[in-house]
Parts: C-alpha cells; sequence; structure tokens
C-alpha cells in the first residue's frame, strides 16, 4: 500500500471538477506561478510573499487533492519551518539597520530588534511563497505526464524526454546499490574515523562502485532500448494525450493577472 | 497474421542465416565468435551452448543487429535476417523480425507500468493507438500478465519480470525471439514461470526462439536444435538436440559445456559399468533409464542397492560431527523499516561444516546472513560466531573472525590495487610490513593471482573478481567464510569453480556458510542445508536427509532434477540418491 502510495509513475489520478488542478496542463501550472517566483526573488515587503502565500495556499486547499502527508507538511511543517528560519535569519539581520525598533532581547552586548525579526520573517515568507507556488504545479503533476508536455507542447525530442523518464528508474536501484556498497565498505573496515575529512575520503569510496555498477547499467538499459526500436523514427505513439487546452490558456492569464494585481496594489499602498 | 503468412513460405528460407562470423570488440584482440555459420528455421528452437568467452552472448547481439550497430564492435561474414544483412538495415527494421529478451529484467525495463512497458516497442513503431493496445493485450495475456497492467513493475517478481520482457518482444510480432541467459537472475519458481510461458510459445510452431541458456534442466525440453561454440568461438556443433547431446556427451564435457542433470547422472552410471543406451536429457527419461535396467523386476539388480537402506545412512551425508558450534543463533529476531523479517531463528552451525541456507526470494535468507556476519548488527546476545557478538564486536575483531562476501565483488573493493585490496583488513590489525608482505603473497598465489598484484580490482575479470572477494574475507584469518548468492548470475563454469574453491577452503577447515537458491548447485557441495521459509527455519540438517524429506517443496522450493529423477523410480533403492557422487557409490559397491 505504502509503495503504491510512493510510486513515481502512477497513473495521474482525476479527482473530478473541484480538484481542477490535477486536470491542467503541466505547463500552464509551471508557466502560471513563474513570474510570482521571480517577483518572489527580488521583492523586499511582507505584503507579496503574504499575498502569494494566500493565493498558493487557497489553490491548493480547493484545487488539490491533498494526501494526509502533504497536509501534515503544508500546514504544521511549514509553518513550523517558517517560524524558526524568522528567527535564524533575524539573528543574521545588520542591528544597524533596525536599531530605530524595539528590543525584543538582550544577551550582554548582544540585542535583539522587532525590525531584525521583521526582515527574518520576510525572508522566510518570500521562500515559503516559492515553495509554495512550485507546489501547485508539484503535488499535482505526475513525472510522466510532464515529460509527455515538454514533448508535446515544448517540442523537446522524445529521445531525449523519454530518457530521461527511463534513466528516473535508474534513481531507487542506485539507492539500493549504494546502501550495500556502505554496509560492505563499513564490514571491510573502511569506517576510517569521524570528521569532515573522514567523511569524505570514505564518500568517494562509494563513488567508483556505484560508477562503474552504474554505467553497465546503462548500456544495458540502452541496448534494450535500442532492441525495441526507441529513436527509430522521427515521432512516436502518443497514447496519453496532454493537451493544453483553453482552461489551461485561462488559468496562465488569470494567474499572472493576479500577479500583477498583488505587485501594483503593494507598490500604490 | 504475419506469422501466418511467413509460416506459408518458410520451408526454403531461414529465419536467420549466419555465415562465417567473426566478431571482434573494440577493446578485444582476438575474435569470438569466430568464423560461425548456422540457421535458423522459422518455428525451431535453436539452443546456443560454448564455455564462458566463448562469445555466446555477442552472437546473440549480432542476430538482431545491435552488433555492429550499437555495440561498438566489428562484424566480419553476414548476418542474413529474412534475406537482409544486418550491416544494410536498421535495428529498428530489425526489431519487428528478431526481437530480444535480455537476462537482467531490472536492467530493459524503462517505463511506470507495465501495460506502458508493452507499449514501448509499438509506440516506438509509430503503430496507431489501437493497434498498440490489440498487441499489448494479447502479448500480456500470453505471459499471464493482463490483470496486473495497471502497476509498477517494480511490485512484480524477478520471473513475473522476466515474463514482462518477453511480453514486450511479443509485442513486437518478431517471427524469431533471441533470449540472452533469460533466467539466470532467477529463483527456481522464477524460472518454472518463464518455462511455463516459453512452452506455450513454442507450442503451435509459429515462432523461433534462439536460446542462450546455462540451466539446461529446464529448457532441454524445448530444444530442437544445438549449436555448440568451442572455447575459441569457433562452431563445434550444429545438429538436432538428439544427435548434439546424446552423441556427443562427453566432447561437449571436453569443451567445457554443461549438460543436463540427466544426462551427467547417467554418464556417471555408464562410467561405473552401467550399461546405458541412450543417454536421457531429462528427469522423466533418467527415471525410464533406471526403470528399464535389466532384472529391475528380479529383485536387487544393483549391489548396491540394499546398501542404502535411509538416506542418513549414506556415507557422504555425515561429516565428521564436530561437538563444536561455530555458529550459534537464538531467537534471532531482525527488523527492518517496522517489518518483523526473521521471526525467532534457532541455527547451530558444526564447525567446519558447509552449510547452504536456501529459500525462495524474501524467504530471509540474506538477511540472516547479514545478521550472522554483523554486516547489520544483530540485537545483542542472539548470535554467537566462535565465541565472538557480532553486535558487539568492532571491525577488526570480526573481520578475523567471519568474512563475508558480498554478491557482487565490486561492492566490497575499497583499494587501489589488488595486493592492497588484500593487505586492508591485515593493516587494520597492525601487523609488520613484512608479515603483511607474506601473507598478501601467499593469497595471491593461492587464488591465481599473482600477475594482477599492481591491477585495480576492477579492471579483473568476472571470476578473478570473485576470487579476490573471498580472498580478502579469509586474509585476515577468518575461521568462518560467509558468502550472499555466490553464484547468482554466473553461468555453470564459473560457479562450479567458485565452488569448487569453496569446496578446497571446506576440506582445509573453513566453515562455509552460503545463502543460494540454486538447489542443485549446493547440493553437490554442502554436508548441511538450512530451509528458511518466511523468516522462519523450515528445517536443517544434513543435505541428503534434507533433500529427501520434501522440506524444499514445502518451502516453495523446488527438489532439484536428480533428486526429482530418484524419487520417481520405482525401485526404492534409487530414492535415497541426491547427488551426482552418490551414483558412483551404487555402482561401485
Amino acid at each position: 500500500m505504502t509503495d503504491a502510495a510512493r510510486d513515481p509513475y502512477a497513473e495521474a489520478a482525476d479527482h473530478g471538477p473541484l480538484r481542477f488542478l490535477h486536470r491542467l496542463n503541466p505547463l500552464a501550472k509551471i508557466a502560471g506561478p513563474l513570474p510570482a517566483m521571480i517577483v518572489l526573488i527580488f521583492s523586499h515587503d511582507v505584503a507579496v510573499p503574504l499575498a502569494f502565500i494566500v493565493i498558493a495556499l487557497a489553490l491548493l486547499i480547493v484545487g488539490a487533492q491533498l494526501s494526509a502527508r502533504s497536509a501534515l507538511g503544508l500546514f504544521v511543517v511549514l509553518p513550523l519551518a517558517v517560524a524558526v528560519l524568522t528567527v535564524s535569519f533575524g539573528l543574521w539581520t545588520d542591528a544597524s539597520r533596525v536599531d530605530s525598533t524595539p528590543v525584543l532581547v538582550q544577551v550582554g552586548d548582544y540585542r535583539l530588534y522587532l525590525g531584525a525579526l521583521g526582515v527574518g520573517g520576510t525572508t522566510a515568507l518570500r521562500l515559503a511563497g516559492i515553495l509554495l507556488l512550485s507546489l501547485v504545479a508539484g503535488l499535482t503533476t505526475t513525472g510522466p505526464d510532464l515529460v509527455r508536455a515538454t514533448v508535446q507542447q515544448l517540442r523537446v525530442p522524445y529521445r531525449i524526454g523519454y530518457t530521461a523518464l527511463a534513466a528516473y528508474r535508474f534513481v531507487p536501484r542506485f539507492g539500493y546499490e549504494l546502501e550495500v556498497i556502505r554496509q560492505a565498505h563499513r564490514v571491510r573496515g573502511m569506517a576510517g574515523g569521524r570528521g569532515p575529512v573522514a567523511g569524505i575520503r570514505r564518500r568517494i569510496g562509494y563513488v567508483v562502485p556505484l560508477l562503474a555498477g552504474g554505467i553497465r547499467h546503462a548500456e544495458r538499459v540502452a541496448l534494450a532500448m535500442d532492441s525495441r526500436a526507441f529513436g527509430a523514427s522521427p515521432h512516436r505513439t502518443e497514447r496519453h494525450l496532454v493537451p493544453f487546452r483553453a482552461r489551461d490558456v485561462v488559468f496562465v492569464l488569470v494567474f499572472w493577472a493576479a500577479t500583477a494585481a498583488v505587485v501594483i496594489g503593494v507598490m500604490n499602498a | 497474421m504475419a506469422a501466418g503468412t511467413k509460416g506459408a513460405m518458410s520451408s526454403t528460407r531461414p529465419a536467420i542465416r549466419v555465415s562465417d562470423v567473426r566478431i571482434r570488440h573494440l577493446d578485444s584482440l582476438i575474435d569470438t565468435p569466430d568464423g560461425v555459420s548456422f540457421e535458423v528455421r522459422p518455428g525451431e528452437v535453436v539452443l546456443v551452448l560454448g564455455p564462458s568467452g566463448s562469445g555466446k552472448s555477442t552472437l546473440a547481439l549480432a542476430l538482431d543487429g545491435l552488433v555492429p550497430h550499437a555495440v561498438p564492435a566489428t562484424l566480419e561474414g553476414t548476418v542474413a535476417v529474412d534475406g537482409v544483412p544486418t550491416v544494410d538495415t536498421s535495428v529498428a527494421w530489425l526489431s519487428e523480425r528478431v526481437s530480444m529478451v535480455f537476462q537482467d529484467p531490472d536492467a530493459q525495463i524503462v517505463t511506470g507500468t507495465v501495460l506502458d512497458e508493452v507499449c514501448f516497442g509499438p509506440e516506438n513503431l509509430s503503430l496507431p493507438v489501437a493497434d498498440v493496445l490489440e498487441r499489448a493485450e494479447t502479448a500480456l495475456r500470453q505471459v499471464k500478465l493482463w490483470h496486473r497492467r495497471t502497476e509498477n513493475p517494480d511490485r512484480l517478481s524477478g520471473g513475473g519480470r522476466q515474463r514482462l520482457a518477453i511480453a514486450c518482444a511479443l509485442a513486437l510480432r518478431s517471427p524469431v525471439i533471441v533470449l540472452d541467459e533469460p533466467t539466470a537472475n532467477l529463483d527456481p519458481v522464477g524460472i518454472d514461470e518463464v518455462y511455463a510461458v516459453l512452452a506455450d510459445l513454442v507450442s503451435d510452431g509459429s515462432r523461433a526462439l534462439v536460446l542462450i541458456e546455462h540451466n539446461l534442466d529446464a529448457a532441454i525440453g524445448l530444444v530442437d536444435r544445438v549449436v555448440v561454440l568451442d572455447r575459441e568461438g569457433r562452431l563445434a556443433f550444429d545438429a538436432p538436440v538428439d544427435e548434439v547431446m546424446r552423441d556427443h556427451a562427453d566432447e561437449l564435457l571436453g569443451l567445457g559445456v554443461w549438460l543436463p542433470t540427466a544426462t551427467l547422472a547417467a554418464l556417471r552410471l555408464r562410467a561405473a559399468g552401467v550399461a546405458v543406451a541412450r543417454l536421457p536429457l531429462t528427469p522423466a527419461e533418467l527415471t525410464a533409464l533406471l526403470d528399464a535396467l535389466p532384472g529391475r523386476a528380479a529383485g536387487p539388480a544393483l549391489p548396491a542397492a540394499p546398501a542404502f537402506p535411509s538416506a542418513p545412512a549414506l556415507p557422504s551425508a555425515l561429516p565428521a560431527p564436530d561437538p563444536l558450534p561455530a555458529i550459534r543463533v537464538t531467537g534471532l529476531r531482525v527488523s527492518r523499516s517496522r517489518t518483523e523479517l526473521l521471526h525467532g531463528i534457532d541455527l547451530e552451525v558444526a564447525a567446519g561444516s558447509f552449510v547452504a541456507v536456501v529459500g525462495t526470494n524474501g524467504a530471509g535468507k540474506t538477511t540472516l546472513l547479514q545478521a550472522i556476519a554483523g554486516v547489520v548488527a544483530p540485537p545483542r546476545g542472539a548470535v554467537d560466531v566462535l565465541g565472538l557478538d557480532p553486535a558487539r564486536a568492532d571491525v577488526r575483531r570480526l573481520a578475523g573472525t567471519i568474512g563475508f562476501v558480498f554478491q557482487n565483488p565490486e561492492h566490497q573493493f575499497i583499494r587501489s590495487t589488488v595486493a592492497d585490496e588484500l593487505a586492508h583488513s591485515l593493516e587494520l590489525q597492525h601487523l609488520d610490513r613484512s608479515e603483511i608482505d607474506r601473507r598478501v603473497d601467499r593469497m595471491l598465489q593461492r587464488f591465481g593471482l599473482e600477475n594482477h598484484r599492481d591491477t585495480h580490482p576492477f579492471l579483473l575479470s568476472g571470476g578473478q573478481k570473485r576470487r579476490l572477494s573471498v580472498g580478502t574475507a579469509l586474509i585476515a584469518g577468518a575461521p568462518v567464510l560467509a558468502l550472499d548468492e555466490p553464484t547468482f548470475g554466473q553461468d555453470r563454469e564459473r560457479a562450479a569453480e567458485l565452488l569448487d574453491m569453496l569446496k578446497q577452503l571446506n576440506d582445509a577447515g573453513t566453515t562455509v556458510l552460503v545463502v543460494t537458491h540454486d538447489v542443485q548447485l549446493v547440493a553437490d557441495y554442502a554436508s548441511h542445508m538450512v530451509v528458511l521459509a518466511d523468516g522462519e527455519v523450515q528445517a536443517q540438517g544434513p543435505t541428503a536427509r534434507i533433500l529427501a524429506s520434501g522440506a524444499l517443496e514445502a518451502a516453495g522450493l523446488r527438489a532439484p532434477p536428480l533428486v526429482r529423477a530418484m524419487r520417481a523410480a520405482a525401485d526404492p533403492a534409487w530414492h535415497a540418491v541426491t547427488r551426482l557422487r552418490d551414483l558412483d557409490r551404487v555402482a561401485a559397491s
């Protein structure tokens, strides 16, 4: 059951018209939020990230079928992370720029100003905003659909797209192989002591067997794909069409309009 | 449909014609195969045999044009498919005429669901969607995976994934399928699944198969014709299966080619003076041979028969009993990510014994071995290896007590030369340089690696890597050696070479513990067996007794072919025979 839940290839499920994000083209879900993400990289105002966080959360709550895990991440882990980041960034803030604001904590010579927390909070919220905007596509799109969309709409050569998809299968295999190599090296007494230098040496030792195995595996997969006529013709049959429909255009335009409205609204305020 | 028309006109034209083919890999100095000619006719099952290094796999890659189109190698002579030389056409064109199934099921899967996987080939051929789906459904139904079409291929068993690979070949609708060691990575259940599917495929004669297979016991029943290459890659035989296997068995053995167990058994009987007119190829034929031996009905025609009251009385089944256990496991429970894999294992391994741990995939064999060898720390107090608890021991003491050999030798190489690799665990023990050099030299000699002292371990051949990994496990003086699936993915010759080496070590006093699913191979070497099923010990004891007891079947395994043939014999005297060398005793006494 848990395997199925984490299956990166599971068929994109349809969760009805209300959960509309699952029905949109993956490219639309990336193109829509993209300008907002760029704005967040450069904005210094607390209102801009807040506005985009509200928009992204609203989209996800209404339009996405959230698993218990994702919901936990969004509503518990993310706020906690924002709080921690706020304080950490606050501690890093140049005190001379915020010393006009009230002092919150004083330890010896060190003063933590309210303004410092404000700056930290803004930065944390900008990061959270970028993350949430990327999750609009991230939580509602499957890897294969994204590849299909890049091949069908962006005209990425299918040889590249589907090879990337095949390579994605290597990840769990390599993870397993790495675990075995680590075990093997540990029993052989390759622990080599503690500390960062020993740690780096240890990891370099994993690279050779991992690469040797990886290259061999990749060659075999390539032969298997060749023998099944992969790359034979300029086009290949696509059973799953991922169309770019009117509603995708509408989604992108509305998102862009909302982004512009937020930016103009904040500038005028 | 296509197969039908092809079949009608096929009596004249071969599906594949190989003429004087020489193939040289980019980095090689010799041609293997070297001047080979043969034909594959429509609907025929051709078995290609040859010792390691004779170029069987290279030949397989040449049959569908991957050599020379996709593999850097030069090809002399011609491989003609449907009359067209492979060099004059493309791999894509060939894929509709000759399709491939490779050894490693994992290395052939490129998509995320069973259905997508089977559709992959037809999609590449740009067929209309309806045709793609129709072909996929037919192929998946043929291998009995249609009901699992929506699943991720990772969730199938090894045998299931290999059946999927066969379905992918079927979906290309090619009249010839080439299978290169299709069962080398499978457990016995998976092997049976694959051969059940293949038997079904060839039953109507519409498809030709070219089989490269070391597991002859499973394959031989399907085969029409055998092509044998010798060690230099030259053609040794090309004839119907009966002629090659029955009339030239001794020559095949001389070439280093493995034979079916039934044939090997009959050869042993013949050498011992029993009249064997026609060599058997399958267990059923061996049983028939035994039952037809002259004087069978009249009573004990074989003088030895009365000497075999029951299995445990076999002298070979009783190694000198040693009161001191080398390994004692008590109530061992091991969990991984909240699932209990071993449910209270109790086990004793006598010092000096050769123990095989067998079980189906997922029975917990490797987990048990890793816990015993301290690769994954067991709970404290559950395992005792010669007085050492692997849960508390440091690497140095562990290496001096129990050596562990991983399934893939490359995983455990940590130094950049063979000599350093051997010296590593001695350096950890802070021995003298001169003592280290002495021991390394001795080990290099013992494992035939003297000429590779300064070679990088990764540049050794497969067999040399395996020998080095055993050498590194032994050099610190460990009296116990644990090996995880040491014969997995290897051909019979390499596997036998390794087991012979283990046998020598065992004779010299090393306690050997092997995890495997290759029951037949182990039956001839192990003194004791432990049968695991679902994380519990199903049976343990002397090999002959376990093989005769039916514990293997109870654990979802199959008895090896020899045991099956002997058990089916009419005279109960044969029932106790579990290994080839038992036959010598039967005939000699």
